[in-house]
């Protein structure tokens, strides 16, 4: 482990002086289109007198436009690169502070973040649905993450988050975004994590139970729904947050689209045989303090039972959120639910069921924090030797957080297989530490 | 909702958005503090928005997703930079869909790029154990008036270099904006010149404060927090309340954002005064001279001036 440490270390500080010295061609782009650098890079101010107007008619060589455009690349790399002289006139005691520390030259963010549990369970078979979940009497290795990420140019960002377990290692997400385009657009592409709902595009550090909704194991699979693909959103222009994101992906993975083709690859023959995941978020902002959240997205893909079966995932999850924004204790309570209708054609049958969960969070101060969580899945129609039986799941968890950087979790539950199967009790602690540089988390 | 139905309606949104014809210059400062000096060099030619809360802690904010709508519409982010954001403004500005205000864009203004000094910037090894240390520098620096003149200078060049057309105002405005800021500074530093050495020795809850100890030549005798970011432990405070009565520190600062249970037993324990000031600009009540202005005032009361 300390080798692989080491060797990615080195590979930052190479992709560091890549960084760094890519202003160089990456400044030359925009020049391409003259209009918008030539208003862009008016002549520096003097407080005297307005920027001189430019001259009149006469007309530009071809000659002359080559070494303007050479110019403006250049001018631009400078400021770009801080270092443009100051205009004269405002030059009043300020001199550009060189910080020799300041990490804004676009170089690569990464943290490492492990997670660790010690758990007891009443039963040998509890109801812990993900890939991370502690889910036995004993010591489980949870992940340990290395998250890497950058902006790579002008044009796209870079995000990875890669998974160690204690015998493998699993690209769990690597994919690239877009920065610059038009009409509120935004690409990735990649392997990543959907955007079905709103605990899926998340990873456990940002989670506020340290095992994954019972739900998202059943509905996605164990490491929830994610894949390769490409997706396109786009921010409307409408007066309150709306945005509408739609992506494709391959159906495969028992991980990871267990509902679809799952563990059975039937590869791809057309646009039909991909997973299609379409979601519309909004936000209202009911007062500076209180907020809400609500999400409404669907699945839609071919699954493994044959003769062009299809499946189809509908959810919707509201996440309500009270943070005074005039506490000095800086307490947040949070309320989020996510609720999910699945249908399923197989042979000779249409197998429905409806799963949720619904949890609340209370954030007593930085450093403790509470939740309440109750889960449940059940079956509505159809023969499915998968879920014959309701399930359902309770639990409650206690954080301290010794910093930003730390935290301690104990969390017990009590689990409902259904049928004449006991109740699974069940207790955990589990710790996580994030080091190095980890980004902002979303809202 | 359909594939096309959504090319239809992207295709109207970028119609919208082209036909949102520009007239004032659209600033988003992600405090209330650089919002008002914003405000100030910009005038009439501005419009400000202050992405937090002046009560919220600037390190805590949340990402809101209103947040991304405002950055979208926004032609010039300016934030305090030195990492004071790092938790939440990145991924407001990766989700905004506007280049321009992005990591590098011409748009985006990191504030302590103006200052000709920053304090408690690492040499050496930087190390967690020492608390949430900000490498580049201490980001406090607004609750000093003459750093905040430099920044309305950076401002103004700023303003100046995107709406080409009104240089020279910014460019004038800034420099008189400069003038005042300083002129507060000076008749504040020179109250302050007339307290004994006793009478300015001060503890402070958060390590906020380098700029302004250094503006009104004060000492820090210790902080609440034993590191930046950490909370106060028994053993800690009961070492802070030594030194309080050994120094005969007069007054404990802190932003009102803070926890204040531990600092009002600590000063009522050493015969001090708790003194609670704001962490940043009421914007729109309030002007940055006043700001500046209410604190000193609040700590030269406290000192015994």
């Amino acid at each position: 482990m300390f080798s692989l440490r080491v060797r990615g270390r080195g590979r930052t500080s190479a992709l560091g002086v890549l960084c760094l010295s890519s202003p160089a061609w990456a400044a030359d782009a925009p020049a391409s289109a003259p209009a918008a650098p030539v208003s862009a890079d008016a002549p520096a101010p003097t407080s005297d007198a307005p920027p001189p107007a430019p001259p009149a008619a006469a007309p530009v060589s071809e000659a002359e436009m080559r070494a303007l455009t050479e110019a403006l690349g250049a001018d631009a790399q400078a400021v770009q690169a801080g270092s443009a002289p100051a205009p004269a006139a405002a030059s009043g005691g300020a001199k550009p502070a060189a910080p020799a520390a300041a990490g804004n030259t676009g170089g690569l963010d990464l943290a490492l973040i492990l997670d660790v549990a010690g758990a007891w369970f009443s039963d040998d078979e509890p109801l812990q649905a993900g890939g991370h979940d502690p889910n036995h009497t004993g010591f489980t290795f949870q992940q340990l993450e290395l998250s890497a990420g950058a902006t790579v140019d002008p044009f796209f960002r870079f995000d990875t988050n890669i998974v160690f377990g204690l015998f493998g290692v699993e690209v769990e997400e690597a994919y690239g975004s877009t920065l610059a385009l038009p009409g509120n657009l935004q690409v990735r592409a990649g392997q990543f994590l959907t955007r079905f709902g709103r605990l899926n595009g998340t990873h456990p550090h940002a989670w506020s139970f340290a095992d994954q909704p019972l739900v998202n194991g059943r509905y996605f699979g164990s490491e929830g729904s994610r894949g390769l693909g490409a997706e396109l959103s786009w921010l409307s222009p409408l007066p309150w947050y709306v945005e509408l994101v739609g992506s494709a992906t391959e159906a495969a993975g028992e991980c990871c689209a267990r509902s679809f083709y799952g563990g059975d690859d039937l590869g791809v023959d057309g646009v039909g045989d991909l997973l299609y995941t379409t979601a519309l978020k909004q936000f209202f902002p009911f007062t500076g303090s209180a907020s809400l959240l609500w999400g409404l997205s669907a699945q839609f893909g071919p699954n493994a039972s044959g003769n062009g079966n299809r499946t189809e995932i509908y959810g919707t999850d509201l996440y309500l959120r009270f943070r005074p924004v005039d506490s000095s204790e800086r307490r947040a309570f949070s309320w989020q639910t996510e609720v999910m209708h699945r249908r399923r054609q197989v042979p000779h049958d249409v197998l429905t069921d409806l799963g949720g969960y619904t949890q609340v969070v209370a954030n007593w101060s930085p450093d403790w924090e509470t939740g309440l969580r109750a889960e449940r899945v059940l079956p509505l129609d159809g023969d499915d030797p998968e879920l014959a039986e309701p399930e359902a799941k309770y639990a409650a968890a206690v954080t301290w957080h010794p910093s930003h950087f730390s935290r301690l979790r104990l969390q017990t539950s009590v689990a409902d297989r259904g049928g004449a199967s006991d109740l699974v009790y069940g207790a955990l602690l589990a710790l996580e530490l994030v080091t190095g540089t980890h980004g902002a988390h979303a809202f | 909702m359909s594939f096309t139905g959504v090319i239809v309606l992207a295709l109207l949104g970028v119609l919208a958005s082209v036909g949102d014809a520009k007239a004032k210059v659209r600033v988003a400062a992600t405090t209330g503090t650089l919002a008002a000096i914003a405000g100030d060099v910009g005038g009439e030619l501005v419009e400000v928005t202050a992405l937090s809360a002046p009560t919220e802690d600037p390190h805590y904010v949340d990402a809101r997703p209103n947040l991304v709508l405002t950055l979208n519409h926004t032609d010039l982010l300016v934030a305090t930079g030195l990492e004071l954001e790092v938790g939440w403004l990145p991924n407001l500005q990766k989700s905004a869909r506007n280049p321009e205000i992005g990591p590098g864009g011409r748009g985006y203004y990191e504030a302590h790029t103006a200052l000709s000094h920053l304090a408690e910037v690492a040499t050496g090894r930087v190390d967690r154990a020492q608390g949430d240390i900000h490498a580049g520098g201490n980001p406090h620096y607004l609750y000093d008036p003459r750093a905040g003149a430099e920044v309305a200078i950076g401002l103004g060049t700023k303003l100046a270099e995107l709406d080409p057309a009104n240089a020279a105002t910014y460019v004038t405005r800034a420099q008189s904006v400069a003038a005042k800021y300083r002129s507060v500074g000076e008749t504040q530093r020179a109250r302050f010149a007339a307290l004994s050495a006793e009478q300015r020795r001060v503890v402070s809850y958060h390590a906020s404060w380098p700029y302004l100890l250094d503006w009104l030549a004060l000492e820090q005798v210790e902080t609440v927090e034993p590191k930046p970011g950490i909370a106060p432990s028994p053993a800690h405070v009961a070492t802070v309340l030594q030194r309080m009565r050994a120094t005969g520190a007069k007054a404990v600062l802190q932003e009102e954002f803070y926890p204040r249970g531990t600092s009002e037993k600590l000063s009522s324990l050493a015969g001090a005064k708790l003194v609670v000031v704001p962490g940043a600009v009421r914007f729109g009540t309030q002007t940055y001279p006043e700001f500046v202005g209410q604190i000193a005032e609040a700590l030269h009361a406290a000192l015994g001036g």
